[in-house]
């Protein structure tokens, strides 16, 4: 497992040197002009529109990452030949794999954790010198701790794209496996609505096609409590744990299906 | 027991989109290299000595046939640290340094912190990497990073070393670094099996050679058995010689250039006693600058062998392949 | 690994099966336990049906059909919602006064849903069926209703169905039965109505009391129909009308008679005698009035019976 180990931190290393971690940069750029920009607003609203865009942009700009570095992780190995002097070494080629993934999460973790703290120092800045008569209007304060939780379902979510993208990037062109990605990602977000659908249509075949696509499908819409987490509605421990489990367990699926195919490949 | 053994081992490739034909790269390789030599794979492009090396390094899965790498089958991990493999046209990573790359493999052969360092800090000074270790990658010129892939092959001190192409892309300073690199190793008593273009270095540095043409193993064997001692003409280079002289010489000379003012390169067939042609030459003022020997070359002999049709089955070369010790 | 393939990849689906199910099997327990909440007010963020257009862009129809689907689905579970609440209904209340919460997205829903696909024919109709249903099951919002329809209206002002879904809200939810006709009579001159329609509105119109202009419109309906039922019918519409009339006029004479006698009048006999009438009256079918209880009506035995409800008597519900 240490070559595993070895290997994900030097993923983490090509993100950071491939310059990935200055989105950070245009991210904190960003929540300050809006944050000043909106700070002209009247009182009340500005807190729950930064905390909007800022969890917004966080999953935007970890889609992409998780997206982009994803597709390449293993066919820009494969096509500029890297992996055949990595390979040569004594590791199995499922610790390729699986070091790869883990270090592309790593760079997620800390890309997000770097954002939520960018996020809560905007919100600091904000809420100083607000009144507490004025800060009770607040659906939820400013500086809610129940911003981590989204922030951490939102790290599960992330964790299954990239898995996506992994699975993808054994066995197919950057470019393609992009748009899959994509793809899957967004139908993940509807997959509630595609059950639905199974109870509209006629056809008993197409509503069974429906219903199992539903469940079959990336259930992603839901690790997004973005909203729960803005009014303040509570999001429960015991739901957390339920939707962190089902992504280990779907990424598990996909890491043994992506070791798979990667372990019986001809590198031409 | 040899550090390298094949048997009968191919490789089929499926080509075209609906995945039809199947291409066979390689067709039945039997060859054994015995431990401490030297040995080129030579052929010309197309041949399979890629595929026989990535079979080797299981990039790639045989379609049939086996192989032992030092005593052990393919797929054994253990071996890989004992060997190391050096890619055609290496690429590493960019982002990297020279340095941190060969602690980067270090570690992933499991040396420890210090360890790693020390033995990265010793391989980029063998090969002849200075200050530019610590420049990242992407600023590398081709023959450096040949040297930084040669680096990383010999990182864990191995018994057995494949290079694919070592010498390619590199000017004749580094192939002379490199050529004495290999002859090292093998006063090491490190094993070298390299696939080249390049049949002067071949000649150069191999013991023993194989080539292979259109997937199959034309020729093996010794190069002094391959190759007929028996001069095929002599080459004779003088100076201080008149024109009509040489126009008089007539059919004694295969060939005369005129390389300049009374400098001349006399070619001449294999039966004709030279020395007396050196004789007369002197005794007519000339001075003798060289006198060589024509022998087949091994580019001659590789010619021969690979256009050659494939159905002629049997090798040409004089020695058999299975079983012959040298 | 490749030396054994077979066994990897069995060992592979085995595991890649047992993790989908567990996948399954996590969904369904997590919508056991934190059951998906409904759609909020704020969780419709772009409440502006041109904005979210450009948002869609090239795929309005796709973002309709989701939007419908929402509908739907939200409707279907404010219907749940309510069921399970049991809740004592509240009388009706007047048009356009608060309703339930359970439906406050369903118009901005079917709004945004016919904003994207301005000719999405069912989320028009069905959708004002859904907004008419009366309070408490429903959100009671005929106004809403009728307000979806004329905006399929102004996007294809020849459909025909959607006037006469109009003429249906106003029949049944508001009881307007004058705009009703209206919308039917609208409705018959869109190129393609039916021919019908025109007798939908003189129906309706005597309905709602207005018996001149149902009258009017009777009178045209048999002069120009081509159907030659339908002018039967027409001419028997007339006839009914008549009676109306002459209902009136005798039930007066009735109510005069019983309020001199004391006692309401069970029979024709004493007022006949009364007034020396030549006989009992007649129907313009000529078949006489009965008179029970002090009630002035056509027989049962008449061709013209039943005469159309008026609004005084009729507590008509929509169909289900």
């Amino acid at each position: 497992m240490k070559a595993t180990a070895w290997i994900a931190i030097n993923v983490f290393r090509e993100s950071v040197r491939d310059k990935v971690l200055y989105n950070l940069v245009f991210f904190a750029i960003l929540l300050i002009a809006a944050s000043y920009l909106i700070g002209q607003l009247t009182a009340g609203q500005d807190v729950k529109i930064i905390k909007d865009l800022g969890l917004a942009a966080t999953s935007i700009f970890g889609l992409f990452i998780a997206v982009f570095i994803g597709i390449g992780l293993v066919s820009k190995e494969v096509e500029r030949r890297s992996v055949y002097s990595l390979l040569a070494k004594p590791i199995h080629r499922y610790q390729l794999l699986i070091g790869k993934y883990c270090g592309l999460v790593l760079t997620l973790v800390v890309n997000i954790s770097i954002m939520a703290a960018a996020l809560y120092v905007v919100l600091a800045y904000m809420s100083w010198g607000v009144s507490p008569a004025a800060a009770r209007i607040w659906d939820a304060p400013a500086l809610d701790p129940a911003l981590l939780k989204a922030a951490s379902l939102l790290l599960a979510e992330l964790s299954i794209v990239t898995a996506i993208a992994l699975f993808f990037s054994t066995f197919s062109t950057p470019m393609l496996s992009a748009a899959m990605t994509f793809g899957l990602y967004i139908v993940g977000h509807f997959t509630n609505d595609l059950r639905n659908f199974a109870d509209l249509v006629d056809s008993p075949a197409a509503a069974r096609l429906a219903r199992g696509l539903s469940w079959a499908l990336p259930n992603l819409a839901q690790f997004d409590v973005r909203a729960d987490v803005v009014h303040g509605v509570p999001v429960a421990f015991g739901y957390m744990g339920l939707a962190c489990l089902y992504a280990a367990v779907y990424v598990a699926m996909l890491l043994a299906i992506s070791v798979l195919v990667f372990s019986r490949r001809d590198f031409k | 027991m040899p550090a390298l053994a094949t048997f009968e081992l191919t490789k089929d490739y499926a080509i075209g989109f609906w995945r039809k034909r199947p291409y066979r790269a390689l067709h039945g390789l039997t060859l054994e290299i015995a431990p401490g030599e030297v040995f080129g794979f030579l052929g010309p492009n197309g041949a399979g000595k890629t595929t026989t090396l990535k079979l080797l390094m299981q990039l790639v899965f045989p379609t049939s046939g086996r192989a032992e790498i030092l005593g052990r089958p393919l797929g054994d991990l253990s071996v890989k640290r004992r060997i190391g493999y050096l890619p055609e046209h290496p690429y590493f990573y960019d982002y990297l340094t020279a340095e941190e790359l060969l602690t980067y493999f270090a570690g992933l052969f499991g040396y420890s912190g210090a360890d790693r360092r020390a033995r990265a800090s010793r391989l980029l000074d063998e090969v002849g990497i200075g200050a530019e270790r610590r420049m990242q990658l992407r600023k590398f010129s081709k023959g450096m990073l040949q040297r930084v892939g040669i680096a990383q092959a010999i990182l864990n001190d191995p018994e057995l070393v494949i290079f694919d192409e070592p010498m390619s892309g590199l000017d004749p300073l580094g192939r002379r670094d490199v050529r004495s690199l290999i002859l090292r190793l093998r006063d090491r008593g490190c094993t070298v099996f390299f696939s080249s273009h390049v049949l002067s270095d071949a000649e150069a540095l191999c013991d023993r050679v194989a080539i292979l043409a259109r997937g199959r193993l034309a020729a093996m064997g010794r190069l002094t058995d391959m190759l007929p001692f028996r001069a095929r003409g002599w080459e004779l280079v003088v100076a201080g010689v008149r024109d009509d002289t040489v126009a008089a010489l007539g059919n004694r000379v295969r060939r005369a250039v005129r390389l300049s003012e009374g400098h001349y390169l006399l070619d001449l067939p294999p039966d004709s006693l030279p020395e007396r042609l050196v004789g007369e030459l002197t005794a007519g003022g000339a001075s003798l600058t060289s006198l060589n020997p024509i022998r087949q070359t091994l580019e001659e002999f590789f010619v021969e062998h690979v256009t050659a049709p494939e159905a002629a089955g049997a090798p040409r070369g004089l020695e058999p392949r299975a079983g012959r010790r040298p | 690994m490749r030396d054994r393939p077979l066994n990897a990849i069995v060992a592979v689906v085995v595991f890649a099966a047992m993790m989908v199910g567990a996948s399954i099997e996590l969904q369904a327990m997590r919508d056991r336990m934190y059951p998906p909440r409904p759609l909020d007010e704020d969780s419709l963020y772009i409440q502006s049906g041109p904005m979210l257009r450009r948002l869609t862009v090239a795929y309005n129809a796709l973002a309709a059909d989701l939007y419908w689907i929402r509908a739907i689905q939200y409707y279907g579970d404010g219907k749940r919602r309510l069921a399970s609440h049991a809740r004592v209904p509240d009388p009706p209340p007047m048009i356009a006064a608060a309703t339930s919460d359970a439906y406050s997205l369903l118009y901005p829903l079917l709004d945004l849903t016919t904003s994207l696909d301005p000719r999405f024919n069912i989320a028009y109709r069905f959708g004002a069926v859904f907004l008419a249903e009366a309070y408490p099951s429903g959100p009671g919002r005929p106004d809403l209703a009728v307000k979806l329809l004329e905006k399929g209206l102004a996007e294809r002002p020849d459909k025909w169905e959607y006037m006469e879904d109009i003429g249906f809200v106003h029949y049944w939810y508001d009881h307007d039965y004058r705009a009703a006709a209206e919308w039917f009579r609208k409705a018959s001159l869109a190129p393609g109505a039916p021919w019908w329609l025109q007798s939908l509105a003189a129906t309706t119109l005597a309905q709602g009391g207005d018996r001149q202009s149902s009258r009017v419109m009777w009178e045209a309906i048999l002069q120009s129909s081509e159907v030659g039922w339908q002018r039967q019918d027409a001419e028997r519409r007339l006839l009914q009308l008549r009676a109306l009339d002459q209902i009136d006029d005798y039930q007066k004479i009735v109510d005069d008679y019983a309020s001199r006698a004391g006692a309401p009048a069970t029979d024709w006999a004493p007022i006949i005698r009364a007034r020396s009438w030549p006989g009992t009256p007649a129907d313009p079918s000529l078949t006489p009035y009965v008179l029970t209880g002090g009630r002035v009506t056509v027989a049962q035995s008449s061709p013209l019976w039943p005469l159309p409800d008026e609004p005084q008597r009729a507590d008509s519900r929509p169909p289900s």
